[in-house]
């Protein structure tokens, strides 16, 4: 075991290093929340920076576009980027982490030519169409229905929480193409191009005021069949092959915003006076707890080494993906709630922003698989204890 | 940067488990731990045939220089090894004795135990006093005592049956300085790594025994193991050890050697995460090791105590967690 860079990685950290110091001060002001198409050209205008440098689609393959990065080159990718405050992925989320791997691994050569360096390019932006009102932890129960037609299929149902809805180009989109088969064996995965007649997009509102995803509502929608990855029926082994890229390093921007927000919080402690004198940093409770959530925060870099590690080895981290999502989730909700508390009654806007981020982590035991499910998750295929019940 | 265990780290673990599996059986630990009441000085003293075999197999020496008789490996080695010692609740001076090898004749090939007694704790308390050779006082400097010098009576009912304490009546006084300050900061800072691993051992040893309990124990015509609320506990106890593990491992490498980890901070602060978060998984596994098992989690029998105890009694040396939060947040 080892914790040092070799000389290629530093050489790459020091390259990203140079260029994001040239690059993020001629970056424009961030754009307002509830902007989005203004969120749309700022991420997609950052993606073409990073297209143009040579950095879009690190972990691409390179016969793809991509840049063909290690794991490790991956994790210095990201925890640089975070680390200097670049820009998130934001809109670009679905088509780099989710759509684009899954074309190249499932696509066909049209698909691929089509999509892969409009993705890359930031010039197409992509959404999620899986979940459903009542489909959500229990995904293989959706019903949104697709019927061929001719050389069509005709889409009928409701999708829910689509995130980046309003400003896609494009939605991977898992529908039922056979009622009749076991749940698993009657599901496909489609291209929906978001202005097919019959797609409707209604914002909901998050509770944190925003609009961060939206409801889909798809009326006799025709998509060709063309835009099919992977057979009819078999979609639901394409959605794994989806998700497979979803496990890891999604999050690790988040981490170094956790460390970020962490400290930021202690600072005002130090400069904020305490009742009876001195400064709120003065009370030992206080420190234990920041104390603890460093050490969470730390064990959790330790985590993401090893999963890396373990990449790039070859294995696929699935019991380390659920503990760190597991532990990171929770730890980043209880960092939110100590800086609110430190803020106190200072803490009653959302224009303070630990006060937004404390609304908005309250999601990230939600999305990408419930807390719960996590357990779940790690009780049966890690310990191997009795399965949950299920539908076959 | 590579965080899993090399080929050689494997089988350097499984020898050390097939050893300890063989020697540390779960009727022998329950022989051992037999007698709730028993006094430090009367019971649970270490077979010296034990300790003697924990030399042979290079658990003491594997950190000195082969021209030392050592194996001339790292800490991260080390705290493989002693992840080991403490899933199979091997009793005695682990650390003080390992960290004692070279400086301590009879340490590295387990000649003689060697406990040691962290002079800035408030309470000074040591383990295994009676079956000990030597004492080394840490304290900004560390010093060589013979264990019979220390003026100490045995308590009885210790807490972790496996584990002996004496508290020290008198300052200790004297000694044969061994090592400075520096010595004395290194000491603390290796045996907080090594009681890391100690910990994350318990932690997982404790998960074992919850885990296979709950797939044997059947109510409501299923294993308990099924239901629910009892997986889920099972989970947290599994990711409290993996975030412990990945911590220690990285603390050691980080007190070994040079890192360029471009996460924050160094090798403190590594040190201080990994017991904060091992402390706080053997803890509470060794809990939740008692819950799964029910009533029978409550009886000497069951080992589940054992687990608990143990990482109580490892809590409270070389720092608690609380303290090495509060470490942590001074440097935030
Ligand atoms: C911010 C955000 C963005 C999202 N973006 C997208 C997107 O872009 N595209 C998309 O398709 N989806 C998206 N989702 C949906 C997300 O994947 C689902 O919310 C999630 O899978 C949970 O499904 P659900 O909301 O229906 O909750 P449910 O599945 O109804 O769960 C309700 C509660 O029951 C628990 N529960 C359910 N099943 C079990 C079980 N077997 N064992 C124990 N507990 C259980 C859950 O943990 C939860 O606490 C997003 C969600 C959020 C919050």
């Amino acid at each position: 075991m080892d914790l040092r860079l070799n000389d290629a990685e530093l050489a790459f950290r020091d390259r990203l290093r140079d260029w994001l110091a040239g690059v993020l001060p001629e970056l424009p002001p961030a754009p307002d929340r509830d902007d989005w198409p203004a969120r749309r050209r700022y991420d997609t205008a950052w993606q073409r920076r990073l297209f143009d440098a040579g950095y879009a689609g690190v972990d691409w393959p390179a016969e793809h576009g991509g840049l063909g990065a290690s794991p490790t080159e991956q994790l210095i990718f990201l925890e640089e980027t975070a680390r200097a405050r670049a820009p998130y992925v934001g809109a670009n989320f679905v088509g780099l982490l989710h759509a684009g791997p899954t074309l190249i691994v499932e696509g066909t050569d049209e698909q691929r030519a089509r999509h892969l360096p409009r993705i890359l390019r930031g010039e197409e932006v992509w959404c999620q169409g899986f979940s459903e009102p009542d489909a959500g932890s229990d995904l293989a129960s959706l019903r949104t229905s697709a019927v061929r037609d001719g050389d069509e299929y005709v889409i009928n149902g409701r999708k829910v929480w689509t995130s980046h809805a309003e400003v896609a180009d494009f939605c991977e989109l898992l529908v039922r193409t056979d009622p009749e088969a076991p749940r698993h064996k009657g599901i496909t995965w489609l291209i929906l191009p978001m202005d097919t007649p019959g797609v409707q997009v209604r914002p909901l509102r998050t509770v944190v005021g925003s609009s961060e995803f939206s409801e889909l509502i798809l009326d006799d929608v025709r998509v060709p069949a063309a835009n099919r990855v992977g057979e009819e029926n078999d979609g639901w082994r394409v959605a794994m092959v989806t998700f497979s890229f979803e496990r890891g390093t999604a999050f690790i921007g988040d981490v170094v915003e956790s460390g970020n927000i962490l400290r930021e919080t202690v600072a005002i402690a130090r400069a904020t006076p305490a009742r009876g004198g001195g400064t709120l940093w003065d009370d030992a409770a206080l420190r234990r707890d920041a104390g603890r959530l460093a050490a969470e925060v730390n064990g959790l870099w330790a985590l993401i080494r090893k999963n890396v590690s373990e990449a790039s080895a070859g294995m696929v981290p699935v019991q380390g993906a659920s503990v760190f999502k597991l532990r990171f989730t929770e730890s980043r909700q209880r960092i939110a709630d100590l800086a609110s508390h430190v803020l106190g009654r200072a803490a009653l806007t959302l224009e303070e922003h630990v006060v937004e981020d404390r609304v908005n982590t309250l999601s990230f035991t939600i999305a990408a698989g419930t807390s719960q499910i996590q357990r779940n998750i790690l009780a049966e295929r890690a310990l191997g204890l009795p399965k949950e019940p299920r539908w076959t | 940067m590579d965080l899993t265990p090399s080929a050689d780290q494997r089988d350097l673990r499984a020898g050390v488990r097939d050893f300890l599996a063989g020697r540390w059986t779960p009727d022998r630990l329950r022989a051992a731990s037999a007698s709730p009441s028993g006094s430090a000085a009367g019971s649970a003293g270490l077979d010296p045939d034990d300790w003697k075999a924990l030399g042979e197999l290079g658990v003491f020496a594997l950190g000195l220089p082969e021209e030392r008789g050592g194996a001339g490996l790292g800490l991260v080695d080390a705290a493989i090894v002693f992840e080991e010692l403490g899933r199979a609740l091997v009793p005695g001076p682990l650390t003080a004795t390992f960290l004692a090898a070279g400086l301590v004749p009879g340490a590295d090939d387990g000649t003689s135990a060697v406990t040691a007694l962290d002079l800035g704790d408030p309470t000074l308390v040591a383990e295994h006093l009676g079956s000990s050779a030597q004492v080394v006082l840490v304290d900004d400097g560390l010093w060589l005592l013979p264990a019979d010098a220390l003026a100490a009576v045995p308590l009885d009912a210790p807490l972790d049956p496996l584990t002996p304490v004496w508290r020290v009546t008198d300052p200790p006084e004297g000694g044969r300085l061994i090592g400075t300050g520096a010595d004395a900061e290194r000491w603390r800072t290796r045996a907080a790594v090594l009681t890391s691993a100690l910990q994350v051992g318990v932690a997982q040893g404790a998960l074992d025994l919850a885990v296979r309990y709950a797939k044997e124990r059947v109510q409501f015509g299923r294993a308990v193991g099924s239901f629910q609320a009892v997986k889920h506990l099972l989970a947290e106890s599994l990711a409290r050890v993996d975030l412990a593990r990945a911590a220690t491992w990285t603390a050691a490498l980080a007190v070994d050697g040079p890192a360029d980890r471009p996460a924050d901070g160094g090798a403190a602060e590594a040190v201080s995460s990994a017991k904060v978060l091992a402390d706080d998984a053997a803890a509470a596994n060794g809990r939740c090791c008692v819950q799964v098992h029910g009533g029978m989690g409550f009886t000497w029998e069951v080992a589940a105590h054992l687990y608990l105890k143990r990482a109580w009694l490892l809590e409270t040396c070389w720092g608690g967690a609380d303290e090495h939060a509060r470490r942590l947040a001074a440097t935030l």
